[in-house]
């Protein structure tokens, strides 16, 4: 299992046009739905912001990794946005983020999957990991930097 | 130094790994020796052993999630959520450095502390452990059990055949012998982890063996828990031979008091109970027959397996064993297949008063009690016994009553809707089938209706 077939071609943007929490939730899991991973938009929003509600996905660094546990997921899947402007995600540290990680995964889901997000999610927290997807510009540069 | 972490956060996706990564990384810098447990949804991976708890400074909890915190009795415990160890790991390692080793008093007595507002929430939460890893035993061996009557409903018997395997791996040879261990088993492992997990389970197999069913089961689950708690509380060994305890100690004793406890204090009473129950339903013979088909349905569903169900049963096999169609087998079977049909009934008609789990249980409740299975009800009424014994009691005792009063008759002791096709196996067969569904709805709307969120 490689994180390509959760995080595929499609489901990248390097530049998101959002400039709110809310909205950059939407755009994200607009991704995913275009692609087919999400059944029911409003459902799967709605339990991203309850995950938010217990406290922010934004983990601070820039980094925000909003995810959903959910039966309007088909797959589980991964999208990939960046906002260079950054948005207030309500982060911990309270800056902007710019890296962001919308993370879906089935009410039912194979440990095989838990385990890639698992990993991503470690490597999230390594400084150069995340200053190289500050500056990758194509879909291959992204994948690189996860090996 | 060697300092120990445990993450969990409550999704278990990504937080749970970030806070141990983010702990890696500042113990590296730092230069000290670190092993993280972590809790996500794929279960506790780098799991931490007695040997580290033992060999280590101190732990760091960084959880939003309730982990068992009994284990790490004895080393300074900073607790934390996953939030703070993204933030500042450096700063929670630091405070572990800094810990200072407490007494032991001490620190059970923290513990005891924390632990007391639990209270009532707990027996509960016991409760329901159990009964959620009893499920799918009851499913499994109950759907197994039908697909062996499917073959015909004596089909079992002839040693070799598909029917029988599969008479053997349902029944209590197989699935349905487990139900009682296992609830038992994890209602102690619930109050006191994993050394309750023995004395639970053999006391239930007791309880089983005994004919005490699932309420003995829910007994010796709690008995066993409570056992080993204060086992461990009341016995103390010199530090030299402390390793003893979870191997030999806790689980030789506690299984030892716990198995005395059920064959002479409660293996006595059951049989007393079954016995006097039995007589008294053979006195009860040629009185008002529907007073008799309601009586029996009263005890078909009081404890579903117990010696209350057992006594009836047996009454009724009796009847036909001179191979004649009796009235009161009609009675029996039909009153024993209404309870999982009124609580799988209850689970259509109130659905968001039931979890997730129990809501698919009650679709396989369909087939059991369809097929006479009447344990298919049991982990309903493990789980919540004080609304669903009654309600499913006064179902059954209608649809016993119904089946007496419409002279129904039964020829074979067992089969649910299996036997219903056979030419002379029921004796007015339509209002048989009236009055199972009567009961049945009566119990679920009941349940439903009492049945609180």
């Amino acid at each position: 299992m490689d994180m390509t077939k959760l995080l595929t071609d499609k489901r990248v943007s390097f530049d998101l046009k959002s400039t709110t929490k809310n909205d950059v939730i939407s755009e994200l899991t607009g991704i995913l739905t275009n692609d087919g991973v999400i059944s029911d938009e409003g459902e799967f929003i709605g339990a991203v912001l309850k995950r938010e509600e217990e406290f922010s996905t934004g983990i601070g660094m820039g980094v925000a990794i909003p995810h959903g546990k959910n039966k309007a997921v088909k797959e589980p899947a991964i999208a990939f946005g960046r906002s260079s402007a950054g948005i207030d995600f309500e982060s911990m540290d309270e800056l902007p983020a710019h890296l962001f990680f919308i993370i879906a995964v089935p009410e039912k889901s194979d440990d095989v999957h838990l385990k890639v997000l698992a990993e991503i999610s470690r490597k999230l927290m390594h400084q150069d990991v995340r200053d190289k997807l500050m500056n990758v510009s194509t879909y291959e540069e992204l994948i690189e930097v996860f090996k | 130094m060697k300092i120990l972490a445990v993450t969990s956060c409550p999704t278990g996706i990504a937080h749970t790994y970030m806070a141990a990564e983010a702990l890696q990384l500042a113990a590296k810098e730092m230069n000290i020796d670190i092993k993280v447990e972590t809790q996500g949804s794929v279960g506790a991976e780098n799991v931490l052993t007695d040997e580290d708890i033992n060999s280590a400074h101190a732990v760091v909890l960084a959880v939003d999630t309730n982990v068992d915190k009994a284990r790490f009795q004895g080393i300074p415990m900073i607790e934390a959520s996953v939030k703070d160890a993204i933030k500042d790991a450096k700063g929670l390692l630091q405070r572990a450095v800094d810990a200072k080793p407490v007494a032991k008093e001490n620190v059970e007595q923290k513990v005891e502390k924390s632990e007391a507002p639990k209270g009532k929430q707990g027996v509960y939460k016991h409760l329901m452990t159990g009964v959620s890893f009893m499920i799918p035993f009851v499913v499994a061996g109950g759907i197994l059990i039908a697909l062996s009557f499917a073959f015909g409903i004596t089909a079992f018997q002839t040693e070799g055949t598909l029917a029988w395997a599969l008479m053997q791996i349902g029944g209590g040879t197989g699935a349905f012998g487990l139900m009682v261990p296992i609830l038992a088993g994890y209602i102690a492992f619930s109050i006191a982890d994993r050394p309750g997990l023995v004395p639970g389970m053999v006391g239930g197999l007791i309880s089983a063996n005994i004919g005490a069913g699932f309420l003995g089961g829910i007994l010796a689950g709690f008995l066993a828990g409570y056992t080993v708690v204060l086992l461990k509380k009341t016995i103390k060994l010199p530090k030299s031979m402390e390793g003893l305890m979870p191997v030999l100690v806790l689980p030789v004793l506690s299984t030892l008091i716990m198995g005395l406890i059920m064959i002479f204090v409660l293996g006595g009473p059951v049989k007393a109970v079954n016995d006097a129950m039995l007589a008294w339903l053979e006195g009860l013979q040629g009185t008002n027959a529907v007073l008799l088909g309601a009586i029996i349905g009263l005890m078909m569903a009081f404890d579903m397996g117990g010696p209350v169900n057992k006594a009836a049963y047996t009454f009724g096999a009796a009847t036909i064993s001179a191979g004649q169609p009796s009235m009161v087998m009609a009675a029996v079977m039909a009153a024993g297949m209404v309870p999982p049909l009124a609580i799988a009934l209850s689970t259509v008609l109130a659905k968001n008063k039931y979890t997730v789990d129990e809501r698919e249980a009650g679709k396989a409740a369909w087939a059991l009690g369809a097929s006479f299975i009447t344990e298919g009800a049991i982990p309903f009424a493990a789980a919540d016994p004080i609304r669903v014994i009654p309600s499913i009691m006064i179902g059954s005792a209608i649809t016993g009553a119904l089946s007496m009063f419409f002279k129904a008759t039964l020829a074979v002791p067992h089969g649910g809707v299996f036997v219903l096709p056979i030419p002379n196996a029921v004796g007015n067969l339509p209002m048989y089938l009236v009055s199972i569904i009567v009961g049945t709805v009566i119990g679920g709307v009941l349940l439903a209706t009492l049945k609180k969120r």
